[in-house]
């Protein structure tokens, strides 16, 4: 398989215009919690609060587990998202991320507890029937260096309504830096959500549960 | 002042009253997704003149029941879709129940 960053740029360029993982603002004064099972590899969670609806502040938890190595690596952390733009179409929504933040890292391959910094990004783009979205995230520190590079692209059987549950068939491929995965992993996920709840789970072509569970309100 | 004419100055001050819309309906662009467009109810129910509100992802539409003798200004409402994220193209007040439009967005989702 090419390697992501050509792979996404084909997936991207394929999908065009056509092109959601969940957000990480909800709305002006509503609070976002999620939390992710990372087929082993990452596990996260997640507290935002949105004082308008273009900017969230809060914190998360994050452990990289290597499957390659021993290397364990667990951050917590201080973060701003902001949304950089918006489209609001028709029948169509796009969005444009980014975010950054610190916090305290530690882990079993140095010693004590160092400052990490992280930064990321994502552009996504939906209709009722066709979801996708292209993620990046770095956590970063002298002793590490972890990039997480996430497509996801949904589809929905049936167009959903405002009170009604959402169902959606999504591929997630991922790509981790640091020796934390080798290759491409990729899933496939069974996406609900109904209200202010989303949960999604699925498993990885190396037999792994991938799963989510995102609040808002 | 004579009985007659105080009714007929209390019955012009109510005549505005009378002819006030029962309903706003607006459409709305970007409203795809419902796990993200809770903002919009959330924000429209705080306003003080609310009564009730829907949604319609199939209709593009967000319709607010305004309390008796009570009406939003357009400018309030632009605001709070705004704050919610969504952009308003069409701001139109009736006299159709909320009911009657929450009827018709059942139908049409069937």
């Amino acid at each position: 398989m090419a390697r992501l960053p050509e792979f996404l740029m084909w997936a991207l360029v394929s999908t065009a215009p056509a092109l959601a993982i969940g957000k990480p603002i909800a709305f002006a004064n509503g609070t976002t919690v999620m939390i992710e099972y990372g087929a082993g590899t990452m596990q996260e969670a997640q507290i935002f609060y949105a004082p308008q609806y273009n900017y969230s502040v809060g914190g998360g938890h994050v452990e990289f587990d290597s499957d390659i190595t021993t290397e364990t690596v667990r951050i917590t952390y201080a973060r701003l998202n902001y949304l950089l733009h918006r489209w609001n179409l028709e029948s169509a929504q796009a969005n444009v991320y980014v975010w950054g933040g610190a916090g305290a890292a530690t882990g079993n391959t140095f010693t004590g507890t160092e400052f990490a910094f992280n930064a990321g990004g994502q552009a996504d783009y939906e209709t009722r029937r066709i979801y996708a979205s292209l993620k990046t995230d770095l956590q970063k520190a002298n002793a590490f260096s972890i990039r997480v590079d996430t497509l996801q692209l949904g589809i929905a059987p049936y167009e959903h309504d405002y009170n009604q549950i959402a169902t959606w068939f999504v591929v997630q491929a991922r790509q981790y830096t640091d020796d934390i995965h080798h290759g491409t992993e990729v899933a496939a996920l069974l996406r609900l959500f109904k209200g202010g709840a989303w949960i999604e789970a699925g498993v990885t072509n190396g037999g792994k549960l991938q799963a989510m569970a995102m609040f808002n309100f | 002042m004579n009985p007659c004419r105080a009714l007929l100055v209390f019955l012009l001050a109510l005549a505005p009253l009378a002819v006030r819309a029962a309903t706003i309906e607006m459409h709305v662009n970007g409203l795809v997704c419902a796990f993200c467009a809770q903002g919009i109810e959330k924000k429209l129910r705080k306003l003080p003149a609310t009564a009730d509100v829907v949604v319609s992802l199939e209709d593009r539409l967000v319709a607010v029941a305004l309390k008796d003798g009570q009406d939003i200004p357009d400018v309030d409402l632009r605001k709070a879709l705004t704050d919610a994220g969504y952009t308003v193209t069409a701001i139109q007040r009736t006299e159709t129940p909320i009911d009657a439009i929450r009827a018709r967005v059942k139908q049409a989702r069937r």
